[in-house]
């Protein structure tokens, strides 16, 4: 609860948390508060059903939760996420828990602005899924649901700017539930995992702040993974995302170059960089790394304790710890406190909406 | 008195033989002022995009490759089915998956031939159509980039853009150039008509000849389905009414509403617009609504059903269309009376003489054309496994 409270500028989730801790607040304050929050609560709800709406790509072929399936803690379980019919993608679906509370998005951060943003670039680009927005809210005006629940979220007709305000709506509503790490109830080992951290093994260098990240572009030498290059349906997707974004050797890659997508460092020594993510509720999230290449948190230490892998712009904080195999657990231990008892995503896992479109009848005589 | 009534009777005759005159004249003058109906020739071909073997060749391969697309299922050929006609046999086409277009899918054979592409036409060249068709979002719904990188990735492709274009990597403008070269293959020239009308005078039955007079006169086709394509090339509201589709299919109501938002008009005719504007879209120009281009007769045997949105069942029903006037069997006519053709008027033909223009109809189309579909090469990694090792970090 402490994360939520500290998120004080995302208006939705405090609103959120207000009315479930209506204790917390004034009498006075309650009704017009309460007004906003029930536009609000039928703004995540619209969000939520147009999370698991596979009419929302181009081929109505996948939605948003095929890729973060909430009983993945809102990731993919394979390293590499799986993409647009046609091809696939070229990295780890990262997880949405408290994505609400980034400020920079995706492994290379390309999107500092807002969850809209990103809402849009998930649902246009061509390797994700691939939709014509102006399409989709005619799709979704032909719902015998959505114009009621646009409605009642105060945006008006199904429109492709609703879609953006209510997916991010939903998306600020999954959060961290109380961990043992916020309420202080650590075991003695991970209590000892969590002196590691902030000492001898040097996570909180990069892993800092609420959601443990400080968001920006670190080289740590993840090993590559060679699926990217090897299947051309993934390579397919990465020379494509790598030409619109300028880079202009994009042909002859065989390293996802990261945050170089954005800085284009004529030297290269932004190279391979990637935003450090969030170690909150990562007992869900596996595998790990952008690309997926480690499989569990025993990995991901061992490869942090072998001083990373081998790049030339390796980052200069990352040495050979030296951790016993003990310390290695207990640093295990403490990351695992960073988790929900419970994935959070576990109410959304029985989610059975229903999806069609209906007829407008005496169609010649209704205004469209 | 009596005298007064012979002269009354005489200058209603009078009157009677010259309006007769004027109408054979008239009719003479008509068929004059059109250009007749001739072999089609040699086929048009573009300075910069110059037909050779190898081109066609991989045109031919592209046409057929799905991977030509948003999600690789909807090649050029999904809905240009060779064995149907070159074209969709339903009345709106396919349309890319989720979705169903909202016109009909015209034939690729002799396409070639037209100086503008698409119902409206909103493309000025095969290749510009070609282009247009994969990107739309109800249609093929690829974009540049992935498209491209697909193309790359298949050793075949980069092998034949190499050879054929020069280009160190398989260019998407070039796929298009491609597609449309093999296009330019896609004809027929040898009809019955075009037999008879380069002398072979049994090329046509006397049924058909008499066909083709009625066509040229008494009918009024030639005053749009005219020259060596059979049409214009020209947009006009013959009144065709709405699709019917759109009264019965959920999917044909979003694609309409779709076409109207994504094409830009005000929100005053997107919310109440319930028919295809047509050529409209292009000029924006309110005598131009629903008003199509002037499709060829030619191949018209094998791409039943017929106008833009697939309305009318058969070349049977065609033919009644227009001698009702431009209404359809159930009386249903376009939408924007104001643009209807006034060279649409109730024929009054006989039963014989449509049975004569139906068979002079059949005399625009030879063989059917049908193709055997290539085997598609495979997409290989673009570097081994060992060159992926070794590439230093």
């Amino acid at each position: 609860m402490r994360l939520i409270v500290q998120a004080k500028k995302f208006k939705i989730v405090v609103l959120l948390v207000l009315i479930i801790n209506s204790t917390l607040i004034t009498a006075d304050n309650t009704k017009s508060l309460k007004a906003n929050s029930d536009t609000d609560i039928a703004l995540v709800e619209l969000g939520k059903r147009l999370f698991f709406d596979k009419r929302l790509s181009g081929d109505s072929s996948i939605a948003c939760s095929d890729c973060h399936q909430p009983q993945h803690g809102f990731t993919h379980n394979s390293p590499l996420s799986p993409g647009y019919p046609g091809n696939k993608h070229f990295r780890n679906a990262p997880t949405l828990i408290n994505t609400a509370l980034k400020t920079r998005w995706f492994h290379d951060g390309r999107i500092a602005t807002n969850l809209n943003d990103v809402v849009r670039e998930m649902l246009t680009e061509d390797y994700i899924m691939n939709m014509d927005m102006r399409l989709m809210q005619e799709r979704l005006k032909q719902d015998p649901i959505y114009p009621t629940l646009f409605d009642q979220a105060g945006l008006g007709e199904p429109s492709n700017g609703g879609v953006r305000k209510a997916l991010p709506a939903f998306l600020a509503s999954l959060t961290s539930l109380q961990n043992a790490y916020d309420t202080d109830e650590l075991t003695v080992q991970a209590k000892q995992g969590k002196k590691l951290f902030f000492g001898k093994a040097g996570c909180s260098q990069c892993h800092r702040g609420i959601l443990f990240t400080d968001e920006l572009p670190h080289n740590t030498g993840v090993p590559e993974n060679l699926s990217v290059f090897l299947d051309p349906l993934r390579h397919q997707a990465f020379l494509a995302f790598n030409m619109f974004m300028g880079v202009s050797d994009y042909m002859s890659l065989k390293r996802d170059v990261g945050a170089h997508v954005l800085t284009h460092k004529a030297d290269g020594s932004d190279r391979e960089q990637f935003i450090t993510p969030t170690l909150k509720e990562l007992k869900y999230t596996a595998p790990y790394m952008h690309n997926g290449v480690f499989n569990t948190l025993n990995e991901v230490i061992s490869f942090y304790n072998k001083g990373g892998g081998k790049d030339r712009n390796l980052d200069k904080r990352i040495k050979p710890l030296n951790l016993t195999k003990v310390e290695q657990k207990s640093l295990v231990a403490f990351l695992e406190s960073l988790s929900s008892p419970t994935n959070v995503a576990k109410q959304y896992s029985d989610l059975k909406q229903q999806y069609s479109y209906h007829l407008i009848e005496k169609w010649q005589e209704k205004v469209n | 008195m009596k005298r007064l009534k012979y002269l009354w009777f005489k200058v209603a005759t009078f009157t009677l033989l010259l309006l007769w005159a004027q109408q054979v004249l008239f009719q003479q003058a008509k068929a004059s002022q059109f250009p007749p109906l001739s072999p089609l020739g040699k086929v048009p071909e573009p300075n910069d995009n110059k037909t050779t073997e190898q081109k066609v060749a991989l045109g031919k391969l592209l046409f057929f490759d799905g991977r030509l697309g948003g999600d690789g299922s909807t090649a050029c050929a999904s809905c240009h089915v060779p064995e149907m006609g070159w074209d969709w046999p339903g009345k709106l086409s396919l349309g890319y998956p989720g979705t169903i277009h909202w016109r009909n899918a015209q034939t690729i054979i002799n396409a070639a031939y037209y100086d503008k592409l698409f119902w409206a036409g909103s493309a000025k060249s095969l290749e510009g159509q070609a282009r247009s068709a994969a990107k739309g979002a109800v249609a093929g719904n690829g974009e540049d980039d992935i498209m491209e990188a697909r193309l790359a990735l298949i050793p075949e492709y980069r092998e034949q853009f190499k050879k054929v274009f020069g280009d160190e990597w398989p260019k998407i403008n070039n796929a298009w150039n491609a597609i449309a070269a093999f296009e330019r293959t896609l004809i027929q020239t040898d009809t019955p008509l075009d037999r008879f009308l380069i002398g072979d005078k049994a090329a046509l039955t006397t049924e058909q000849i008499a066909g083709k007079k009625l066509f040229e006169g008494k009918a009024g086709c030639i005053q749009c389905h005219n020259g060596a394509l059979a049409s214009d090339q020209s947009y006009h509201n013959v009144g065709v009414p709405p699709s019917s589709e759109w009264l019965t299919n959920p999917l044909a109501q979003i694609t309409m509403r779709y076409e109207l938002y994504a094409k830009g008009i005000n929100e005053q005719q997107y919310r109440h617009t319930k028919a295809d504007p047509g050529a409209y879209f292009r000029t924006k120009h309110s005598a131009m609504k629903g008003k199509f281009r002037t499709p060829s007769l030619r191949y018209t045997l094998y791409t039943a059903p017929y106008m833009h949105n697939g309305e009318l069942a058969d070349l049977k029903e065609v033919i009644n269309f227009y001698d009702r006037g431009g209404f359809t069997k159930d009386g249903r006519t376009t939408a924007y009376p104001a643009t209807k053709s006034q060279l649409i008027k109730p024929l009054g033909l006989t039963k014989k003489e449509k049975q004569q223009l139906l068979l002079f109809l059949k005399a625009f189309s030879g063989e059917k054309i049908t193709i055997e579909r290539p085997k598609l090469p495979a997409y290989q990694p673009l570097f081994s496994k060992n060159e992926l090792k070794e590439a230093k970090k």
